[in-house]
Order: C-alpha cells, then structure tokens, then sequence
C-alpha cells in the first residue's frame, strides 16, 4: 500500500539505535504540544520506540512518519513505520503475545496494537513492511 | 553518541542511576558492566534507578529482566526503583510486567528495602 | 422512526419558520390539511361537551386511589382541569406548527417530572377520545361516514400527540440517568492516608472508562505524592465492574506494583469476582481481601508491619 506523505509531515529516518531515541523523542514532543496527557505522551513515544526498533533490527534502514490529524474538534497523531527489509511472512503471528523471531519479548507488535486506538499493517512481499498506528486526544 | 551509566557503590550495594534516555546498545553495555561491578565489588545489591526515563519499553524492560536474573545468578539481588506514572501505565498496556523484580517508589525506598539506611 | 421525530422536535424549538422532520414526521402520522380541517369543525361539539366529559373523566380518575394522589386539594385539581381543557382543545384546532411540538413537549416533561405515569395519561387520552366520539357519532346520525372520518382525523392528531408525549418521556428519562452518570463520574474518588506509607482509595459509583483512567492517574500520583509503599483499593461502593473495568482496575493495581507500592483490592462482590477470573485474574496475581478491614490488615502485613 501507498500511503501518500501529508506535507506537514515529520520524518525521521531510522538506521540506528540512536535514531529510535530521536523518532520517539519526536512523537513525546508532538504529543505534548498537541496537548496529550502525560501517560498517553509516554504511549505515543512507546509506540514509535517499538516499531522504530523493529526497523532497526529486522529491516536494517526505514523511516517513522508522524502527522497530526484532526477530526472534529479532537487531534490524532498518526505514526507512519516504513522499511523495505525482507517483510513478515505470517501477520498474523507477528501479532501475537510473545512471538518473536528475533531476541525480544514478541510483545512489540502486539503490545503496540493494545495502546494505539487503530493498528494497520501491511507486508506485501518484496515490499518491506509498513505500519499505520494512530492515537487520539482523549475528550 | 554513547551513554555511560555511572555505577555508585553504597556499602554493599552498587547503584546504577540512569539520568537519561538510553539506546539499546547503551542498555546493553550498562547490562555489562553492572554484571562486572557485581563480581569485582561481590556486591550483594544493586539498585537500578530509572526515575529520569519517559518510557521503558519492551527491549528496555526485557534487558532490566535479564540483568535481575543475571545478578541474583550471582547470589545478589536486584531493586528497580523510580518508575514514573505514565510509564508504569505504558509498560501495564504494552503488557511489559517486570515478573518477580522488587521494585520501591525511589531511591530512599530501595535502599531502605535491602537495609542500607 | 425515533430520530425522525426526536430530531424534528429539538429542532422545532429554534427555527419555527419551515421543519422538515415536521413535515417528515406528519408524513409518517399520515396527517395532512385535510385531518385538521375536519377536525377543527369538531370545535362546536369539543366546546359543548368538553367540560362534561373533563368532569366525568374526574370522578373516574378520584376513584382510582394511584391517580387521584397526585392532587394536594381541589384547587389543584381545578387548576389541573383548566389544563386540560386546554390541552384537547388545541388537540382541536392548534396549528400542528413547531410552537405546538415545543409546548406539548414542554407538557410532557413536567408529566414525567410530576410522576405522571404513560399509563395514566394515554388512559386519560383514552377516556376524552372515547366519550368525544360517541359524541360525535350521536350528533352527526344524519352524515354517519363525516362522522367517522372526522373522529378518524382525529385519532391521527391524537397518537401525534401521544408519540410526542412519549418520546419526551423518554428523553427526559435518559437525560435524567446521564445526569446522575455524569454526577457520579465526576465525584472526585479521595486518595486517604491511613498512616505513613499507606493509602486507602474507596471507590464508589459508576466506574466508566473514563473514570477508570482518571483513577488510575490519581492513584499512581497519590503514591508518589505521599510516598506509599501499599495501596488499599476497595471497591465495596462500585454498582457494577464488567470486564473492562476489571481490567482497567487489574492494571491499575499492576502498574501500582511497578511503582513499589503494594496494592490490595477489597470489597469484591461476587459478580464482580467473576468478572475478574473472566479476564483471567488469579488469586495469585493479585493481593484481595474480602472486606476494608481484612484488607488493610493485609496491607499491613505486606509493609511488613
């Protein structure tokens, strides 16, 4: 799947260790202006480290998008995780608690689905993988 | 740019403050050298002291697991300290639980858990 | 069906010039210029035996010892008759406008305050309805099918009504039960120190999701803000846990427990006992006691006192 970058977009390119802290250090400082609570602040910089690591470790290089949404009178942040590593051959079991082909918990994927209110993800083959994962402004 | 932890040493206990965000290869060398300190002081606690983290995820809450279990291996045990609020409440959603780990609101508290007042 | 004619009503009241759910809704009702032209030449008769039938619906109502208590003294019950007179004459003749939706709703709802029951006013609607048209059909014995159709209109314009009325019971109900939600989700849940190091939080009402969080935050701040090492959670005054609530409460406690507090649930009832082993809590995980008192006993312990 295309997913069109928005303009106000921010992107951090990921590589390193070093980026994860950067990508999520990026989202806490959205969260916060967007006015987020502290725990969903610490949620949304979460999310970015996990699925930033899973970059790091499996695909080698790829980049986290974030975009504020707005809808209504609440805002969202939406967290854009791109790579064109080797992809997830069964979705479904990266979504599972505890599987994990590389030295983790296995509770990224999931876990990162339980704090985000909508998870997408996509791999088609050859592709990499891409992850759509969006958190709303509590009202 | 790499982080290093310092390790402090209190009687028998050995300290390890983390002041800030720590990358994965810098959780792995703290994960290290606290394994060292504990063998080269015969240290029979350590304290880790996470307050000044905004989060712990899961690759930060599976090394702090990991080096427990390698320190009560060594006959010591271990106190995770300072969890913030939100963070607690992340690592809960996420569904990150730190098993048998004792943990105590702040430094004081640790301390006070392995008689070191 | 419903949004139709709720919308048409709670918008009627701000803009009485066009309304389309009006129009929509009289649609429904299949009541059209025609029902309201017949009926307004029921005037004359309304006029003529209105009082009689009011009068005989009252001895009737007095007999009833349900109805007849929601009367102080005759003056009220005067009053009240004068109400109603008018009430079915508009029934009559009234424009079927937004002005009349806004004030036969305005009616509704002080019913519903007052306590008068949907039964007692469609039965009342009933007994007008019944004694006007017998009425009508004696009256008219030279032009019996005007007749019907007339008393026909009518009963259209009356189930308009009764809609109207009962729709505004309802509103008015869960208008009521939001605000007693809204009430109880917003008292402030006390964050209590029993003594140094130990904090009692007794939970009571309606725990919605958004509370659930807003407790969560006020419990974990509260242990750093007086430096707990046990936390009692007793949750004797909660209504009801389903399963969502039961784990947003098992987490709270978990989260609690990274904190270096020792947490203690008590006051479980048996339901939501239940609840807690549906989203696979066990004994084990998690320190309960039965009530407040074994509980902070428990805690007690734990702090190794």
């Amino acid at each position: 799947m295309q997913v069109p970058a928005p303009l106000d977009a921010m992107v951090q390119a990921i590589r390193r260790d070093a980026d994860v802290i950067s990508a999520r250090q990026m989202g806490r400082a959205l969260a916060e202006d967007l006015g987020f609570s502290r725990p969903d602040q610490a949620l949304v910089a979460t999310a970015i480290s996990e699925l930033a690591r899973n970059i790091v470790v499996y695909a080698d290089h790829g980049e986290i998008e974030l975009t504020t949404l707005q809808q209504g009178d609440r805002q969202g942040i939406r967290i854009i995780a791109r790579d064109h590593g080797p992809g997830i051959a069964d979705l479904e079991r990266a979504l599972c608690d505890g599987f994990s082909t590389g030295n983790s918990l296995g509770l990224g994927l999931p876990g990162t689905r339980r704090i985000m209110d909508e998870f997408d993800i996509r791999s088609p083959p050859g592709e990499g993988v891409t992850i759509i994962a969006v958190k709303w402004q509590l009202r | 740019m790499t982080v290093t932890v310092p390790i402090l040493r209190q009687g028998s206990a050995l300290i390890a403050s983390i002041q800030e965000d720590l990358c994965d290869s810098d959780i792995l060398n703290l994960q290290s050298r606290i394994l060292e300190d504990v063998i080269r002081y015969r240290a029979n606690a350590v304290i880790v002291d996470v307050s000044a983290i905004g989060i712990l995820d899961s690759f930060g809450t599976k090394t702090l697991i990991e080096i427990a279990h390698s320190v009560k291996l060594r006959g010591a045990k271990m106190i995770i300290v300072g969890i913030q609020p939100d963070v607690a409440i992340s690592m809960v959603l996420l569904g990150l639980t730190l098993k048998d780990i004792p943990t105590a609101l702040d430094l004081d508290h640790g301390l006070a858990l392995i008689g070191e007042t | 069906m419903r949004e139709v004619i709720s919308s048409s009503l709670s918008d009627s009241e701000g803009k009485p010039e066009f309304d389309q759910d009006l129009v929509d809704a009289m649609r429904w009702f299949d009541l059209s210029d025609h029902d309201r032209a017949l009926t307004s030449e029921l005037g004359d008769i309304a006029d003529d035996v209105g009082e009689r039938i009011i009068e005989a619906f009252y001895t009737h109502l007095l007999a009833d010892e349900t109805a007849s208590r929601h009367f102080r003294d005759d003056a009220h019950i005067a009053q009240v008759k004068k109400g109603q007179m008018r009430y079915f004459r508009e029934l009559i003749n009234a424009d079927l406008d937004s002005s009349y939706i806004a004030d036969r709703r305005r009616i509704g709802s002080i019913h519903e305050r007052t306590g008068v029951t949907p039964t007692l006013y469609i039965g009342a609607y009933a007994f007008y309805l019944n004694k006007l048209a017998n009425v009508v059909l004696d009256r008219m014995e030279d032009d019996p099918a005007k007749a019907f159709s007339m008393v026909l209109s009518l009963f259209k314009i009356a189930h308009f009504d009764m809609a109207l009325a009962l729709e505004t019971y309802a509103d008015t109900r869960e208008e009521a039960i939001k605000a007693r939600e809204r009430e109880l989700s917003e008292l402030p849940t006390p964050v209590l120190q029993l003594r140094p190091g130990l904090l009692l939080i007794p939970v009571v009402g309606t725990l919605d999701s958004y509370r659930a969080r807003a407790l969560t935050i006020q419990l974990l701040e509260g242990i750093q803000e007086h430096r707990a090492r046990a936390v009692v959670l007793d949750i004797t005054g909660v209504a009801a846990v389903d399963s969502a609530v039961a784990n947003h409460l098992i987490q709270t406690m978990a989260a609690a427990r990274l904190m270096g507090a020792q947490p203690v649930l008590t006051g479980l009832s048996a339901e939501v006992a239940q609840s807690l082993v549906k989203v696979g809590v066990t004994a084990e995980a998690l320190s309960t006691a039965g009530d407040l008192q074994r509980g902070i006993e428990l805690a007690e312990h734990l702090l190794g006192e």
